[in-house]
Formats: structure tokens, C-alpha cells, sequence
């Protein structure tokens, strides 16, 4: 018996050691046009006259940590730090300038605030669509189907028009579509643990508990610190595209909140 | 996920985006998709009623004449238009996708194939009623509808990357659809033009579409050598250079949005 625990516990340590998300010296440099042109006449004026100058903008200056397996990380930062441009590189969409980010992509699961339904089509065609696009199968989707309904609470109302929906319906159902997934994997949340009701959220972090302790991997990105204080192992702060401070949740916290005040 | 697995779920995805678009695009009317079969129709009556008379001795058969150009013209024109809009329309999803997401674009381009399989049948019908033999040279025309499909696509991959940093295109582009169309020679007959807006119009990539199609159809004629290789350069072009500008971009439009 004590054999069978001690190898347990082994096995626990071993695999909360895995890293499943590595940042390494992750730099994104843009060409951004000093008071950018909005319209075609203006670059062509511009143009003409010579005056377009470019400046270089490093969104994310070499930044590394790693987050990892079981984890639920938390990242902070002001507006306009490179958080979401973080996300952007770890869900595989922007490619870095130079460094590497290792993750498993087809794990990854990204839920933001704008779900991306479309108004014009009912509960059910947007379920589809959605689930199509963040690589569920049809007969998935079949499976889920009645799954997702219960849990955004929306028996009834799947034929009706997006349009007609209240926000809270609209959030609860993105939530249900991107959490329907039963293997452990990555979940990135976007600022959607600070909105919605207060119903709503309990239900939500309970949720993403269950994931946890399934194996999964969560990523929260919010500015507000209660948010990470209460539901995080771990957090990031970047700053200004430098990392700022990386490790226990209470300590980066209180670093961030003094800066702020120090500003104020 | 294996290879086969990967392409079930793109094939999964074109037809929920293409149906979304299909359903949007429907989404107020009553009479639904049968207006992709109307609208051609509608069109025709209108213009022959007018042309006919005035282009009778340069034109036999006016009407198929017109309805030839027509629904190519409206292939291109539906689907660049509705391609322009198509990663700023989607996005949301854009950040969530796990595909490449040219898919957005195609779907939109896909769309307006469909909505051309549809009037293909008004054509056919159309075909009958004026009394246009079958003619073997017939065979030939999904070769010109793969062109004219591949065109478009390129075209539309440029114009939806222009769209994310410029707005404003989509005003530029209804004027130069405009002027594009009137050197189509859509609804007149071409050789009453001469010099350098013959010239124009006889390089024009949609006149080629068009007048390959109106010829195999129309008057039982193979295309000539250079139209085919005409048909074909300009699509194989349209096509590379509107890839390579939207991979290369790629980059740039995630950050914009």
C-alpha cells in the first residue's frame, strides 16, 4: 500500500513538473507608421509628399516563463502592456519576431469576451459554426449538442435568433461551446471571469475547476488582481512588452497594485 | 489529428461558413435562394426590353447574349465584394481559429459559386427558350468557370487585406467595379468600339470570361490558343499574387485586428 502511494505521488510531482507552455525570449517587433493612415487618400497623400516615417514598436521585449501542466496561471498588466499579444502568439495566431513559444496548439481553447456569433442565425446553426471553427467534428458536436444547451441554460431558446439573446445568454453559451471538450487541454480566458452575472461566474469557476482537476491547463488574463488573487496558482505580470514579475499570485499582485497606486 | 481528419474538419467548416453565408444572405426575404434564380432573369428582361431593339442587326439572340455576361460579371462582382469584408466581418473568430484563415475568404468566394450553380439553371432554362442548340463546345465552359473561379479568389484575398488597413477601399472599388464592367462589353456588342478602347477591353481578363463563354455556348466555337492562354495566365496570376500578399500579411492583420 505504501509502495502504490509513494509511486502515486510520484507521478503527481512528475507531472505537474511538465511544462506546458514555454516562453522563450519571445520578441514582437511591429513597423508602425508614426500617426498611422487610416484611409487609402491619406498613405497616397503621404506618400506623395514623403513624409511616411516609420518607427519600430516592440510589443513584447524578451520575455520567457513557462507555465506548467495543472497550473492555472494568471496574467496581469495595464492596458496596452503586450497581454494581448501574448495571447495572440501562445494561441498560434501571430507568429513572434524571434524566440519560441513550445504548446501543444490543437490543445488550446480560447475563450474571449466577443464570442464571434453570428446575430442573424439561431442558438443551434451558431453552436455548429462555432464548434466547427475551434475544431470540434460533427458527430462531436451531435454528441454535445444537448450537453452544451443544459449547461448555458438555454433548453428552449436554441432555435431563436442570436440576435434576440440577452448579453448574459450570449457569454453563457460561448462558455458552454468552449469548455464542451472532456480531454485535459490548454484554456485561455480573456477577461471573461470579470463580466457576466454573479450567478453566471460562480457556475463559470466552477467549471473551469472541473477542468483543472481534469489535467487542465488555464490561462487567465484580466487587469483586475481579485480576479488572479482568488483563482490563481501562479502570475505573470507584463509590463510596457518587458516581463515585470513572474511567481506567487499574492506577491505580483501586491508589486502591481503599488505601482499603480504610485502612479495615481 | 491525422491528414484525413484534418480535411474532414475543413470540409466541416466550409459548409457551416458557407451555409451561414447563404442563410445571411437570405436572412429578411421571403422568397429565400429562388432570388438567385429571379435576379438574373429580372435582369435580363429589363435590359433586353431596351438593347434588343437597339442592338438587333449586331446582336442575334440579345437576351442569351446579355445573360452570358451577366452572371459572370455578378460571380465577380459577389464574390470580391463580399471577400473584401471577410476577416474583419469574422474577427472574433479569427483569434480562434485552428485552420488557415484563408478559409473565411474562400467560403465567401465558394458562396458565390453556389449562388452561380443557381442561376445556371435560369440560364439553362433560358437556353431552351431561346432555342440554343446543345452544342459540344459546350464542354468546355467549367474550364472558363475554373478561371474566372480562381480569378476571383485572388483578387478577393488582396482586396480583403487591403480592406483590414483601409476602409475606404470598398468605396474605390465600387467606382472601378463601374468602370470595369462598361469594359466588359456585358451588355453591347464590342466590334462597334475601336482603337485603344478596344485595346482595353480586349485585354480585359472578365471580357476574356465572358467571350469564351458566349462563343462555346452561343456559337459552337472552340476559344482561340491565346484566349486560353489568356483565360489561364490571368487567373494563375490573380491567384499567386493574391496568395503571396495575404501569407505575407498574415502577420500584420492579427495585430491590426
Amino acid at each position: 500500500m505504501a509502495t502504490t502511494s509513494a509511486t502515486l505521488q510520484a507521478k503527481d510531482t512528475i507531472s505537474s513538473l511538465l511544462p506546458e507552455i514555454t516562453v522563450k525570449n519571445v520578441t514582437m517587433q511591429f513597423k508602425r507608421a508614426k500617426d498611422e493612415a487610416t484611409s487609402l487618400k491619406e498613405l497616397i497623400i503621404r506618400s506623395v509628399r514623403g513624409k511616411r516615417k516609420y518607427e519600430m514598436f516592440k510589443a513584447l521585449d524578451n520575455v520567457s516563463f513557462t507555465i506548467q501542466k495543472g497550473e492555472i496561471a494568471g496574467m496581469i498588466g495595464t492596458n496596452g502592456s503586450g497581454k494581448s499579444t501574448m495571447l495572440k502568439i501562445i494561441s498560434g495566431a501571430l507568429i513572434p519576431t524571434s524566440g519560441s513559444v513550445e504548446v501543444d496548439r490543437k490543445k488550446v481553447q480560447l475563450l474571449t469576451l466577443g464570442t464571434g456569433f453570428d446575430p442573424e442565425l439561431t442558438g443551434r446553426e451558431n453552436v455548429y459554426l462555432n464548434g466547427a471553427i475551434i475544431g470540434y467534428t460533427k458527430e462531436y458536436l451531435d454528441e454535445k449538442y444537448q450537453e452544451i444547451v443544459k449547461f448555458a441554460e438555454l433548453e428552449g431558446f436554441m432555435e431563436e435568433r442570436v440576435r434576440n439573446y440577452s448579453s448574459g445568454m450570449v457569454s453563457r453559451l460561448g462558455f458552454a461551446i468552449a469548455t464542451a471538450r472532456d480531454t485535459p487541454e490548454i484554456l485561455i480566458l480573456d477577461e471573461v471571469l470579470s463580466v457576466g452575472d454573479m450567478f453566471f461566474r460562480k457556475k463559470s469557476e466552477k467549471r473551469i475547476r472541473e477542468m483543472i482537476h481534469g489535467g487542465s491547463t488555464v490561462l487567465i488574463v484580466s487587469h483586475s488582481t481579485s480576479v488572479i488573487r482568488n483563482n490563481c496558482t501562479k502570475a505573470v505580470w507584463i509590463e510596457k512588452g518587458r516581463l515585470k514579475a513572474c511567481g506567487n499570485p499574492k506577491d505580483v499582485c501586491d508589486a502591481y497594485e503599488k505601482l499603480k497606486e504610485g502612479e495615481l | 489529428m491525422t491528414d484525413l481528419g484534418q480535411r474532414k474538419q475543413y470540409a466541416f467548416v466550409i459548409s457551416q461558413l458557407t451555409s451561414r453565408e447563404i442563410k445571411r444572405k437570405y436572412a429578411r426575404s421571403y422568397l429565400g435562394i429562388i432570388w438567385s434564380v429571379l435576379n438574373p432573369l429580372l435582369s435580363m428582361a429589363v435590359l433586353s426590353l431596351i438593347f434588343s431593339q437597339l442592338f438587333r442587326r449586331s446582336i442575334e439572340n440579345y437576351p442569351i447574349y446579355y445573360l452570358t455576361g451577366y452572371i459572370l460579371w455578378q460571380t465577380f462582382t459577389s464574390s470580391t465584394n463580399a471577400s473584401m469584408t471577410a476577416l474583419v466581418d469574422n474577427k472574433m473568430l479569427l483569434l480562434k481559429v485552428k485552420f488557415p484563415m484563408e478559409l473565411f475568404v474562400l467560403t465567401r468566394v465558394y458562396t458565390a459559386v453556389i449562388n452561380l450553380g443557381y442561376s445556371l439553371i435560369a440560364y439553362a432554362v433560358m437556353l431552351l427558350v431561346f432555342r440554343v442548340t446543345p452544342k459540344w463546345t459546350m464542354l468546355f465552359s467549367p474550364v472558363i468557370l475554373i478561371c474566372l473561379f480562381l480569378f476571383s479568389l485572388g483578387i478577393s484575398y488582396i482586396l480583403s487585406v487591403i480592406y483590414v488597413f483601409f476602409g475606404d477601399i470598398k468605396h474605390l472599388y465600387s467606382v472601378l467595379l463601374t468602370l470595369w464592367m462598361y469594359c466588359s462589353a456585358i451588355f453591347y456588342p464590342v466590334e462597334q468600339l475601336h482603337g485603344l478602347i478596344r485595346i482595353i477591353i480586349e485585354n480585359n481578363p472578365m471580357y476574356t470570361y465572358i467571350h469564351c463563354l458566349r462563343k462555346v455556348v452561343m456559337y459552337g466555337e472552340i476559344p482561340k490558343i491565346a484566349e486560353f492562354f489568356q483565360m489561364i495566365v490571368w487567373s494563375a496570376l490573380a491567384y499567386i499574387v493574391g496568395y503571396f500578399i495575404f501569407k505575407r500579411n498574415r502577420n500584420a492583420i492579427i495585430q491590426k485586428i
